[in-house]
């Protein structure tokens, strides 16, 4: 399947470009980009990231460890203190709440690794799409589309601004 | 009509030429590939020196015992605790750079939070050791940890130094993802432009980022969610280490202040260090073009408001001290002043005082020698805060008959010094390793400014 590789300075041609690709029913983009810009964020995928699920299931599993630890532990070795409650809940929260950062944090970045697809591929081992250009100063926006729709694809790419296009697999 | 074949499209298509490399690339990464100077490798002999000496003191002072520190009855709490303190304050400026003024799209971070947060992570490893130099036996540190043991016996989570536990741990954890996180597109730039066994390594270290819209969108939301939980954690780890203080009966340390006045002394702290180690890196890698005045002048005014808080927080502590009618407290802070700690007081309050007030002139928040030398002072001013505070107050509790007073000795001094020599070194080899200044996200401002006419 040919896959065609557009070029942009910029990234409000590249949203606009990707919007037009997707009304017209392509449906295998991708877009890099040397930074993160907001225009780009739900081009190509408008559902909120998958990130924030991993976030607070992990906070949650944090705050419930951090309270039981601290309950359980105080009741397996019990210290009686002037008839007070084994079990303080006040002081435990500074435990719920470092754990629930905690869990709720390494949960972030394990969620970023799995949504993200990180590590990508084996490792050094990139996408034929990809160039260091991605890295530099320029935005990618790559389609593949069937041969029949080539120079469609071709002539709107270059009417959104795109600098070069060019062909990535024939 | 038939559409034409692809190749007919593809024979119209110029070959694309050699790839332009970015500016902001170039200029960043060449701090990292900055051929090393005479100064840098005297500088980090230094360094090396500094930790090999601390590290002889150390088994020295493992084989001989604490005896060999200045802790003397009622003291015993000493140099140690103060430097863990300290560097524990410092490591506040990074992740507030990060976590906060993210959340308030302060957008002039970009250029220093890879720096500050790099300065967290180090801080904290620094600090951490010295809470097992503290104890002692070191290798009894886990023994505050809840694991299982024979003896079905679990730590006391009512106590402080346990809350202080968990509090560092999670500090330290949460400073490393939140800094691998950002490095994870940075090293991709990096590994682009490599060569040998760079490009092994980062390679490695980006885990194959390509920068793809589903990457990004991860990322940025990773980042904000950590921003999120990192903001309440800044504010919370100084807190708990005041609660070491705070929830103990000694004179001068059970003051409820203690928790903001404290963050306030860290984030103060903190930002002083931060133009430390920024204002020779600008100057030695030319990096005038991203590290601005307006980033200096911004800093300053950070450092003039929480200068301010923590002179709130002295005043109260003295005020309170009057006002509460309890001799213990009254002689406490009388003897602060003007007892045998008097000069380490007033090295205190003119460093952490009055030197930050020079900033209220612009031509101050943006001259690099009065920045470096008011920041050089707020870091001496710092550590003879938590000195006063520590010291003053063990030395002179309730009962006069067993006041003491305590003097650092010279393995102390070293292993404070080893501090310094630890953080510089770990910075020193971290600029020759990591961008050091965000590329992304600078380059997310200069795209951004390109594309609006430079607008902003």
């Amino acid at each position: 399947m040919p896959t065609i590789r557009g070029i942009y300075d910029f990234p409000g041609p590249v949203a606009e470009a990707a919007t037009k690709l997707k009304n017209r029913g392509f449906s295998d983009l991708e877009i890099y980009s040397p930074c993160a810009f907001p225009e780009l964020d739900s081009v190509l995928d408008e559902k909120p990231s998958g990130v924030r699920v991993w976030t607070l299931i992990g906070g949650l599993i944090g705050v419930v460890t951090g309270y039981s630890v601290a309950i359980w532990m105080a009741l397996d070795w019990p210290i009686m203190v002037g008839g007070k409650p084994f079990a303080s809940i006040p002081p435990y929260t500074i435990i719920g709440f470092e754990l629930t950062i905690l869990f709720g944090g390494i949960a972030t970045l394990l969620g970023l690794l799995v949504v993200g697809g990180l590590p990508y591929g084996k490792f050094g081992e990139m996408d034929k799409a990809y160039s260091p250009r991605f890295s530099a100063d320029e935005i990618g926006l790559v389609v593949s589309c069937s041969e029949r729709d080539v120079a469609e694809v071709d002539a709107l790419l270059r009417a959104t601004a795109a600098k070069e296009v060019d062909l990535v697999e024939a | 009509m038939t559409p034409p074949p692809a190749m007919s499209v593809a024979d119209t298509m110029r070959p694309p030429p050699e790839p332009p490399d970015s500016k902001i690339n170039e200029d960043l990464l060449s701090v990292m590939y900055h051929r090393l100077s005479p100064g840098y490798l005297l500088l980090l002999g230094a360094t090396i020196l500094s930790v090999v000496a601390a590290g002889g003191t150390w088994v020295y002072q493992v084989y001989i015992g604490l005896g060999i520190g200045g802790y003397t009855h009622p003291v015993f709490w000493g140099a140690y605790l103060i430097t863990f303190v300290f560097w524990v304050g410092i490591a506040h400026a990074g992740t507030l750079i990060s976590a906060i003024l993210y959340l308030f799209r302060a957008k002039w971070r970009n250029a220093i939070n890879r720096g500050a947060e790099a300065m967290t992570v180090f801080a904290v490893l620094t600090a951490a050791q010295f809470l097992g130099i503290h104890v002692g036996r070191m290798w009894k540190s886990y023994f505050i940890l809840p694991y299982p043991n024979q003896r079905g016996l679990w730590t006391n989570f009512k106590s402080p130094l346990e809350w202080d536990t968990f509090a560092i741990s999670t500090y330290a954890t949460i400073a490393i993802v939140f800094f691998f996180i950002g490095l994870i597109p940075d090293f991709a730039i990096a590994r682009d432009r490599a060569k040998g066994i760079r490009k092994l390594a980062y390679t490695a270290l980006s885990l194959g980022w390509q920068g793809t819209s589903l990457q990004w969108k991860s990322h940025t939301r990773s980042v904000l969610h950590l921003s999120g939980l990192a903001t309440p954690l800044v504010l919370s780890v100084h807190s708990v280490i005041s609660w070491d203080f705070a929830m103990s009966l000694v004179p001068g340390w059970h003051a409820t202040i203690f928790a903001p006045y404290f963050v306030a002394g860290a984030i103060f702290s903190g930002f002083a260090m931060v133009l430390t180690f920024f204002i020779p890196l600008r100057r030695i890698y030319g990096l005038e073009e991203y590290i601005t005045e307006y980033h200096f002048d911004n800093i300053a005014r950070f450092i003039l408001l929480t200068g301010w808080i923590v002179t709130y927080g002295y005043a109260s502590e003295y005020f309170v001290a009057w006002y509460s009618a309890v001799e213990p407290e009254q002689t406490s802070f009388w003897l602060r002043a003007f007892g045998p700690y008097w000069l380490s007081t007033w090295v205190m309050l003119s460093c952490n005082c009055i030197a930050p007030q020079i900033f209220w002139f612009r031509w101050a928040r943006t001259t690099p020698w009065i920045l470096f030398t008011v920041a050089t002072l707020v870091n001496i001013g710092m550590w003879f805060e938590r000195y006063v505070i520590i010291i003053t107050g063990l030395s002179r509790e309730y009962e006069p008959a067993v006041w003491g007073v305590y003097t650092p000795t010279w393995a102390e001094l070293t292993l404070f010094a080893g501090s310094f020599g630890f953080f510089a070194m770990l910075f020193l080899l971290s600029i020759k390793v990591l961008p050091i200044i965000a590329i992304t996200e600078v380059k997310e401002l200069a795209i951004h400014d390109k594309a609006h006419g430079g607008a902003h």
